[in-house]
């Protein structure tokens, strides 16, 4: 296949990909009712997120940003070095992600236990 | 040791991570080592302001030995080193007034001042960092703590408001992360200083998108309209200390971000007009819904974020006087609205409901407290010998001098509603008809010493506003000076 027609095919798939994972999420926390499917929905966005990130620092051909006698030698031939920024803030991000899961799951825990139901849109003791 | 900025972070969360261990060598060690952390860092706030002050230029620190626009740095300038200096002093304040408190027994004491002392390295973090990531990594610690906190009391419904919390709060971060992705695609750097010095190769389009992330995601902390869900919520639900916490420290950091985004990011003229009628409509509507809640601290809630419109508003008017004024707003609300938490709380919890009915003649039962709910009260709707009078008037003479009349009339309108909800709290305090069926808790020697102080620094900034007028002259010019802002964190090391 022609490279240049390949290269776009990947790169639409991965940002759509990345798209859609955060619209699907989106889709989940707006709609769902269940408690436990908005906190999943939430990871989803989450996941669009860190793949759009890794996208955007991707460079095709590139090697990894390590110091080290290999890297240095690829980059003295002309190669390339991957961005390191944006992977250092995905595993920043996806680090701040399972904590926030992790307290959204304990509140729908306590939750279930106070209401007897997982259920949003029975869970109304709170009014505007 | 010498004294920096990074002990503003390191302290906190070291406290808070070594707290689980102290607890098993001695049980009152949990209530002891915040406060003198806090107590210490009260100490480091007045020797960096001298040092501040006295040299005129901000104190930056570079972490890790890397240099500004590759490692991650902290800028304690006029402007920062103000609001976290009222950040150190409301916690400290906030801290006395929960030593001993109530409801917090031996084991919840120790979960909840390890997420006290989180949330005040996370507030104070957004303050000081001058890295956009790590901005974004210290408002999720802050958040991260809010929620918990919110959902403190088992009791309670606070595990449904701090999830209405944590799902605002966690759509708004990614927001904000993809916020700082684009930009980072567009600038190539996560330096504040260095992303405002690029901006202008960003194309106008590309702006714009980003803002809109960036103001979705930082208007939740700041309590911006319609962002705002969460915090009536949030305020009645969570405890009473954490009530101030939130008014004094984490809208602070809101607000604080909103305000270093809009002003030394970005350079989008349109945003200032944004700010004014995102505010103009936070204001109207929190204020008549305030009007109407019978719940205390609902109202409290509901009254703090009209404030934080009214700030809002100020810092889209944009010029030096209304940024002094916006400046003067923050702290004012800062002190009044936790001294009316601290003793608004006392008084929901000696009568039988929540509810401002049930405070009917309370005041006549506690008179201090009464007295000092009602210097609070007045002083929040601006009563000339209190201190938000003087913020008030600044703001108004600011409006005025850019010819902005209908502004003037709308905010002297919202007053009159704000006068209307508070003066009926004090009139049911004091000339309604006593309840004699309540059991009487009288507050600990903490609360007393704490409101205390709140109400004599209320009126001492009312009658000497000099004292403090001078920092935030200074606070304000620093943050509208830009071009210092980043030729002095990139010049670092240079």
């Amino acid at each position: 296949m022609d490279p240049i027609l390949y290269n776009k095919i990947i790169s639409v798939g991965v940002y759509g990909s990345a798209i859609g994972l955060i619209l699907i999420g989106l889709y989940a926390v707006l709609v769902k009712k269940h408690l436990t499917k908005i906190v999943i929905g939430l990871s989803i966005i989450d996941a669009g997120v860190h793949l759009l990130f890794i996208a955007v620092g991707f460079i095709k051909g590139g090697t990894a940003p390590i110091f080290s006698e290999k890297g240095i030698e690829l980059v003295n031939q002309g190669t390339a070095m991957v961005d390191p920024v944006p992977q250092a803030l995905v595993l920043t991000a996806i680090v701040i992600g399972f904590g926030v899961t992790a307290v959204a799951l304990s509140l729908v825990i306590r939750l279930y236990r106070h209401h007897h139901t997982a259920r949003i849109d029975h869970i109304k003791s709170l009014k505007w | 040791m010498v004294i920096s900025p990074v002990h503003y972070i390191a302290l906190p969360l070291l406290a808070a991570f070594l707290m689980p261990l102290l607890a098993k060598v001695n049980r009152e060690l949990v209530r002891i080592i915040p406060g003198v952390v806090l107590t210490y860092l009260l100490f480091v706030s007045v020797v960096l302001m001298q040092r501040v002050t006295e040299t005129g230029q901000p104190i930056i620190e570079t972490l890790a030995g890397w240099q500004a626009p590759w490692g991650i740095n902290l800028v304690f300038s006029q402007f920062t080193g103000f609001l976290v200096s009222l950040m150190v002093f409301m916690a400290t304040l906030i801290w006395i007034f929960s030593y001993r408190f109530k409801k917090v027994d031996n084991e919840p004491a120790l979960k909840y001042y390890i997420l006290f002392m989180m949330l005040v390295t996370g507030s104070v973090g957004v303050v000081l960092t001058g890295d956009i990531f790590n901005m974004f990594v210290f408002m999720e610690i802050t958040a991260i703590a809010s929620y918990s906190l919110t959902s403190f009391y088992r009791d309670r419904d606070g595990a449904e408001a701090g999830f209405k919390y944590l799902l605002i709060g966690s759509l708004a971060s990614t927001f904000m992360l993809l916020a700082i992705l684009l930009l980072y695609t567009q600038v190539g750097t996560l330096n504040m200083a260095m992303i405002a010095e690029r901006m202008h190769t960003v194309p106008v389009g590309m702006k714009v998108t980003i803002l809109i992330l960036f103001l979705t995601g930082l208007g939740i902390e700041a309590e911006m309209f319609p962002l705002n869900g969460w915090a009536p919520d949030a305020y009645s639900q969570a405890p009473s200390p954490v009530g101030a916490t939130f008014a004094a420290l984490v809208v602070k950091a809101g607000v604080y971000s909103l305000i270093r985004v809009i002003f030394t990011l970005f350079d989008i003229q349109g945003a200032y007009q944004y700010l004014i009628i995102m505010g103009i409509i936070t204001l109207i509507i929190a204020e008549f819904a305030a009007m109407k809640q019978t719940n205390l601290k609902r109202m409290l809630a509901y009254s703090s974020i009209g404030q934080m419109g009214f700030v809002l508003i100020a810092f889209g008017i944009g010029t030096k006087e209304a940024v002094f004024g916006a400046l003067f707003l923050m702290f004012n609300h800062a002190i009044i609205k936790s001294l009316l938490f601290m003793s608004g709380s006392f008084f929901v919890y000696n009568s039988t409901s929540k509810d401002i009915k049930g405070l009917s003649g309370i005041g006549k039962k506690f008179p201090y407290m009464g007295f000092l709910f009602s210097i609070g009260a007045f002083a929040i709707v601006g009563l000339p010998p209190f201190s938000g009078f003087w913020s008030k008037l600044y703001i108004l003479i600011a409006a005025a001098d850019e010819s902005m009349l209908a502004l003037v009339a709308i905010i002297l309108l919202v007053s009159i509603v704000e006068i209307v909800y508070y003066f009926r709290v004090v009139a049911k305090l004091y000339f309604g008809k006593p309840t004699d069926k309540e059991v009487v808790h009288k507050p600990t020697f903490g609360g007393y010493f704490s409101m205390t102080v709140l109400a004599v620094v209320i009126l001492l900034v009312g009658f000497y506003p000099d004292i403090i007028t001078g920092f935030i002259h200074r606070a304000a010019d620093t943050l509208l000076d830009k071009g210092a802002y980043i030729s002095n964190v990139l010049s670092v090391g240079h």
